[in-house]
């Protein structure tokens, strides 16, 4: 059986490649994309836990249900928003949305 | 069904709220309004009579009690119950409401407003008869002035502001000692349920509280209600904010004034004063009688003194209020006997036919003032033959608020007379001044507006009575001649309770 | 129907008019007073057939017929209950009551002008002025009453009132009879308002009997406490009662519970009574209409007042110094207002000052013990001054035609003015000379001579000289005056046009004189007393009987042996005085002053405005009262001392907050937030550079802070 550590490693990378994407793309989608994957980074590690510590209860499956239904929620608001970005300034690069500057 | 009956009186209590709430969602149409109002303050009249009809005078304590948790970190409960004293007042007040919602229709201004005040007020009132928990009988006392003070401040007349900074300054002074010794009720005694503190404070006659010896804080604690009280009363020397308060409210408001919020003070008398501090009571009932008989002196003759109309009938209130606290320093003192049990009949009923007359004879005032713009009696003179059936009702009601015998105020007077005189013969005799006096400037006003030469001034421009208006009045002078030929029906209620209460 | 019930039943037809009247029928004057009469004779009839039964009964003293009911609760189980009584002295007051009320109803149709054409000018609230006939030229006719229907309404009243307190068996409803009336009284005094004599004159009334109203009301609520009832069964019917309270003393002014609330109840009878010093207001009530002082204050209402004392009599009678109180007073009073009666011009003055002096005489009876002849000059009197005064009312009607008639501008009521009416008014002359032969008590055949007679026997035969003196002084005045206003009103020759061109009254005034004038008769001869020379023992003397049965201890002065002294004494002061005033006034020329003020004037000016007493009054209580009430009470107290007090704390507040705001507030804090706010900028500037804009860094940051607090959480505590 494969062991536990793999699967949280395998989650770790995933959250980096992630976190990499929202720190460093300039595109928005990207950015939305780089949400994702550390979501899903997290869902994996619940379901790992899950499976390995409290496998017959159903709380971690609950959660990353949740996690499922709040990342979709969150990927229409967003998307939205960029198309309503795009569609006034034509650009969906996120350096040029400076209007909050000090 | 069950609902209904089972929490009839919270039904009674909080109607008025809700009305007032849903009120502010109506369109602003005036006759709308108005009916809406008159036709919610009717709600709780009827209501009012189911209990009544329910009610077992023979039943010691309290009926139709409702419990429910409220304050529980404080002891204090939502607790609230009727007996054979505040049943008549809480009757008082739910026929009060609707009469004084009907002689509004001639309000023009901001009438959402107005009757959203009003049945504000009705709960306020109507808590305090209610209420069986200290803390609810105060913050209803206090939720009942801040209408009062908008709507003298907002529809009263010319020197409006100064009545009713007045008005609310006095009766929260008075408040502010009422307070502080109901938090030290409540702290000593571990509740602030009534039933309960009628022992326990009652009872408590040994020991230290704060380093004093427990009869003086009760003391003192007993002066702080009686003042509070005593102002709403108002007794002389606290009385100079009513002729005032009076004179400026509009006329449904001064009706409510005197016929409900002075009784208040009276009320708290009944209810706290005596059953908590019977022993000060005692102590201090001579004091309580001197004010009584002053207020009945020299209210009549400051009545007597008055050429506004309104100011007169607002002495006059003063002069009849005497008599109740004259009544409750009698029984204070003689608590226990049949002398006690006949004072505070006197007394409970002369509350109930001083919110009659009261209530009458300012809507009186009212109806000739929206006529003729003045409140002068000088400026009259004469309009009987303009006006017979004005004139004919103001005589009826001038004459019970005289207590003409075989009218209410009559057999409330006599049984305060009676009660008191074995105990406070001197007050009782110079009392009799004052009800000289009464007959004095109720002739007074009478002849100064009815009789006497005509103003010509007037002549064709003073329509009479109208139905809207006898229909307010009607009932009053009704009851004013049930009550006096007839008293038992009431009396029987007020009787028992006094007797199974003192 | 039984006797209780009627009983019940009696006052209520008056009271149901009243109502119908006020609120229905008031614009029909023909159904009003139809209604009215109509109620009144119902009540009449009652009244008859009670009087019919109880007047036959024997022992009707000891077990009075009536029944009560609980009306007040008054604490655990007790009540106080009204009822309603006939008993011997209710029983004759009833009778005349009810004989009195129903003729003065009549009488007022007439008074009234009904019939008459509506007035030309006439205005609610004055008399009416009359009215020009079209057709016959310019010819003025009297005008019918504006106000017809609610005069009615209101006699109604006042009778339900009378009736409640003849009827009623306890203190309590007879006091509230006795204040509706009072009320009734002030309404109808005033009844033309519109004349400022007739208001004032309302309000006097109305105030002077309440000074003694609320004498009597502690009277009643110190006896009720005292007793523990207030029904005449069970206080002056019970002789264990009337004992305790003879010996309990009162503690105040030494005098003993019986003699206290005696005095205090008697008070009441002083005020409506009319008795000094609470005797002004009659005089000046005569403002109101005729049937009225008849009615009110002749014959019934201020007679109730010597009913009460009557009633009192068992309770005040322990009490010698109550006994000497009222002798006082009653004689003082008899002869005092005897002597104003003298000099008064106006013809229902003249009455009225006799009404005053005639109750004098009752309570002087009470005074020495004389009950009976109390009870009985009560029952004369009321209905000889009925009489009277419709006379005198029918005497100014008839004038008052003739002024119309002739347009002369003469005071209808004044007597110099009149002279001669016997040949005009036939009826009324002889009606008003049996009237005053009664009052002067012309001997054997009038009432008043057989009850004067009485009091006069019974003072003498008490040994009370004084009070027999002056009762027999003022019984000469009376016959003397009497026949002053018979001889300057009747006899002669008419003094101006307006009494020669005088008109007998209708039907409707004239035939309660009638039937009036036969009472004034015939009243006396139940009460002749069986020592009398010759006639006692022709009949019956059942008066003395039939009211003597009331009182606990039976028989009383008159029985004591029927001296002559006072027959005789009687005799003389009635035929002298009569003749006396004959002589003085029978050559009165026109326009010529009163003999008496030609004879002597400083006596006659000081009779004539009644000793100076309203100008007393004036002086000593109605000024400073109104001083009191004005400046004092309301000026001083309420608007300078307390709301002086008030202000000083308002202004006190005021000058505090003003203090902090202008030396606190404004300078330190108000300083210091400014010097803060001017910083608040620059250091906005400094710190603005932090935000970019862009969100990227934002999170980088984030993400730093994150794991070195992170790192530092670990090392700190997780490690540690």
């Amino acid at each position: 059986m494969i062991p536990l550590s793999w699967y949280l490693i395998f989650a770790a990378a995933l959250f980096c490649i992630g976190l990499f994407g929202v720190l460093a793309r300039k595109n928005a989608v990207a950015i939305l994309m780089g949400v994702e994957l550390m979501l899903n980074a997290v869902n994996i590690n619940l379901v790992a836990f899950w499976r390995y510590l409290y496998a017959p209860d159903l709380a971690g499956l609950t959660f990353v249900a949740i996690v499922l239904v709040a990342a979709a929620a969150e990927t229409a608001v967003g998307l939205a928003l960029i198309i309503s970005v795009y569609r006034r300034r034509s650009t969906v690069v996120v350096d040029d949305l400076s209007l909050m500057k000090g | 069904m069950n609902f209904l009956m089972d929490h009839l009186l919270s039904w009674i209590l909080f109607i008025p709220t809700v009305a007032a709430l849903i009120l502010l969602l109506l369109p602003n149409r005036a006759n709308l309004l108005r009916w809406y109002a008159l036709l919610a303050s009717s709600i709780p009249f009827v209501l009012t009579l189911v209990v009544w009809f329910n009610f077992n005078n023979g039943q010691p304590g309290f009926q139709f009690e409702e419990q429910a948790v409220w304050y529980a970190a404080l002891n204090s409960s939502y607790h609230i119950g009727v007996d054979g004293i505040s049943l008549p007042m809480v009757l008082l007040t739910t026929l009060l409401m609707p009469l004084a919602m009907l002689a509004s229709f001639s309000v023009k201004e901001r009438i959402k407003t107005y009757m959203f005040l009003f049945l504000l007020l009705e709960t306020g009132m109507l808590g305090v008869f209610l209420a069986l928990d200290l803390l609810l009988f105060f913050v209803f006392w206090e939720i009942g002035l801040v209408p009062m003070y908008f709507l003298i401040a907002q529809w009263g007349s010319a020197n409006r502001n100064y009545a009713s900074l007045k008005f609310i300054l006095y009766t929260m002074g008075g408040s502010l000692g009422l307070l502080l010794a109901i938090q030290l009720i409540g702290v000593v005694s571990g509740t602030f349920d009534l039933p309960l503190l009628f022992d326990r404070w009652a009872n408590l006659t040994q020991g230290t509280l704060m380093g004093l010896p427990v009869t003086t804080v009760k003391a003192i604690a007993f002066w702080a209600f009686v003042i509070a009280f005593a102002i709403k009363v108002p007794v002389w020397p606290f009385h100079t904010w009513l002729p005032d308060a009076h004179t400026e409210a509009p006329t449904a408001g001064s009706m409510i004034l005197a016929g409900v919020l002075l009784k208040l003070g009276a009320y708290g008398f009944l209810r706290l004063v005596l059953p908590l501090y019977p022993l000060e009571a005692r102590t201090y009932a001579g004091w309580l009688a001197a004010l009584g008989a002053l207020a009945i002196i020299f209210g009549a003759l400051s009545a007597y003194g008055q050429t506004d109309f309104k100011r007169l009938v607002a002495y006059s209130s003063i002069n009849h209020m005497g008599f109740v606290v004259l009544g409750i320093a009698a029984a204070a003192w003689t608590i226990g006997t049949q002398d006690a049990a006949i004072a505070l009949n006197g007394a409970v009923l002369q509350m109930f036919n001083h919110g009659l007359s009261a209530a009458g004879m300012f809507f009186l005032v009212g109806v000739i003032y929206e006529r003729t713009h003045t409140r002068d009696l000088t400026k009259w003179g004469g309009l009987f033959p303009l006006v017979p059936v004005y004139g004919g009702v103001l005589i009826f009601t001038a004459m019970g608020s005289l207590g003409l015998p075989g009218l209410g105020g009559f057999v409330s007077e006599f049984m305060v007379v009676r009660g008191a005189w074995p105990v406070f013969t001197l007050a009782t005799a110079l009392s009799m001044i004052g009800l000289f006096f009464t007959g004095a400037y109720i002739l007074k006003a009478l002849m100064m507006v009815l009789h006497g030469p005509l103003n010509e001034e007037w002549r064709g421009h003073l329509p009479e009575i109208n139905a809207r208006e006898l229909l307010v009045i009607a009932p009053l002078m009704i009851l004013m001649l049930v009550i006096g030929l007839w008293p038992s029906w009431l009396l029987d209620m007020i009787n028992r309770a006094v007797v199974m209460l003192f | 129907m039984t006797i209780q019930t009627l009983l019940w039943l009696l006052p209520l037809p008056p009271l149901l008019a009243f109502a119908l009247i006020i609120l229905v029928t008031n614009r029909w004057k023909a159904l009003s007073h139809t209604l009215a009469i109509g109620a009144a004779a119902l009540s009449w009839l009652g009244s008859m057939f009670i009087c019919w039964t109880v007047f036959r009964l024997d022992g009707l003293a000891e077990h009075p017929i009536g029944s009560t009911i609980q009306w007040l609760p008054t604490g655990a189980d007790s009540w106080l209950s009204i009822g309603t009584r006939i008993d011997p002295l209710a029983a004759v007051t009833l009778f005349f009551v009810a004989w009195t009320v129903l003729f003065i109803f009549i009488y007022s149709v007439g008074y009234h002008n009904f019939g008459q054409p509506q007035g030309d000018h006439d205005r609610a609230g004055l008399p009416p002025e009359g009215a020009t006939l079209k057709g016959k030229g310019h010819h003025r006719v009297p005008s019918i009453e504006p106000m017809y229907s609610r005069f009615f309404a209101f006699i109604s009243l006042f009778a339900f009132a009378m009736y409640t307190l003849v009827v009623s068996d306890n203190l309590l409803t007879l006091y509230i009879g006795w204040e509706i009336m009072g009320l009734c009284s002030y309404l109808l005094i005033g009844f033309w308002y519109g004349k400022k004599s007739a208001r004032d004159a309302a309000v006097k009334a109305f105030l002077t009997t309440r000074v003694g109203d609320v004498f009597m009301l502690l009277g009643l609520v110190g006896l009720y406490k005292a007793a523990g009832t207030l029904s005449y069964a069970g206080i002056f019917g019970n002789e264990e009662m009337l004992h305790t309270l003879a010996t309990t003393g009162s503690g105040i002014l030494g005098l003993s519970q019986a003699g206290l609330f005696g005095l205090l109840l008697f008070i009441g009878t002083v005020g409506k009574s009319a008795q000094f010093p609470l005797h002004v207001w009659l005089p000046d009530a005569m403002e109101g209409p005729t049937p009225v002082s008849a009615m009110i204050h002749a014959a019934t209402m201020v007679s109730a007042g010597v009913y009460l004392s009557i009633r009192i009599f068992p309770l005040v009678s322990q009490s010698e110094t109550a006994l000497l109180v009222m002798s006082i007073i009653g004689a003082f009073t008899a002869l005092f207002a005897a002597t104003i009666a003298l000099a008064q011009n106006d013809i229902k003055r003249v009455l009225a000052y006799s009404t005053i002096s005639q109750l004098g005489y009752m309570i002087a009876a009470l005074g020495v013990g004389a009950y009976v002849a109390a009870a009985f000059h009560l029952v004369t009197h009321a209905f000889f001054k009925a009489l009277l005064f419709l006379g005198s009312g029918s005497v100014i009607h008839g004038m008052e035609h003739g002024v119309l008639h002739t347009g002369e501008h003469v005071d209808p009521q004044d007597m110099l003015n009149m002279g001669g009416l016997r040949v005009k008014m036939p009826i009324t002359f002889w009606t008003f000379l049996i009237g005053g032969f009664a009052l002067s008590g012309f001997p054997l055949v009038t009432a008043g001579f057989w009850s004067k007679d009485e009091i006069l026997s019974g003072a003498f035969a008490g040994g009370h000289w004084v009070v027999f003196a002056t009762l027999a002084v003022s019984a000469l005045l009376t016959a003397f005056y009497t026949m002053r206003q018979i001889t300057l009103t009747f006899l002669g020759q008419p003094r101006t046009k307006a009494a020669a061109h005088a008109h007998e009254t209708p039907l409707t005034m004239t035939l309660p004189l009638m039937v009036l004038s036969f009472f004034a008769i015939t009243a006396g001869w139940v009460g002749i007393p069986k020592a009398f020379p010759v006639l006692g023992g022709l009949i019956n003397p059942w008066f003395e009987e039939f009211v003597g049965s009331m009182l606990p201890a039976h028989g009383e002065a008159a029985e004591a042996g029927h001296s002559l002294v006072p027959l005789f004494t009687s005799l003389v002061v009635a035929l002298g005085g009569l003749y006396l005033g004959w002589l003085v006034y029978s050559k009165v020329k026109a326009g010529a002053k009163d003999p008496f003020a030609r004879a002597l004037p400083g006596l006659h000016r000081v009779l004539q405005n009644k000793y100076y007493i309203d100008e007393f009054y004036q002086r000593a209580f109605i000024r400073p009262a109104r001083w009191v009430a004005e400046e004092f009470s309301y000026r001083i107290i309420d608007r300078g001392l307390i709301d002086g007090i008030l202000h000083g704390i308002a202004g006190g507040g005021l000058g505090l907050g003003r203090f902090t705001r202008d030396q606190v507030d404004l300078p330190v804090w108000n300083h210091f937030v400014e010097w803060l706010m001017a910083r608040v900028p620059a250091l906005g500037r400094v710190l603005k550079g932090v935000q970019t804009g862009r969100v990227q860094q934002y999170m980088v940051i984030a993400i730093a802070i994150a794991v070195v607090v992170g790192v530092l959480f670990v090392y700190f505590f997780v490690l540690a």
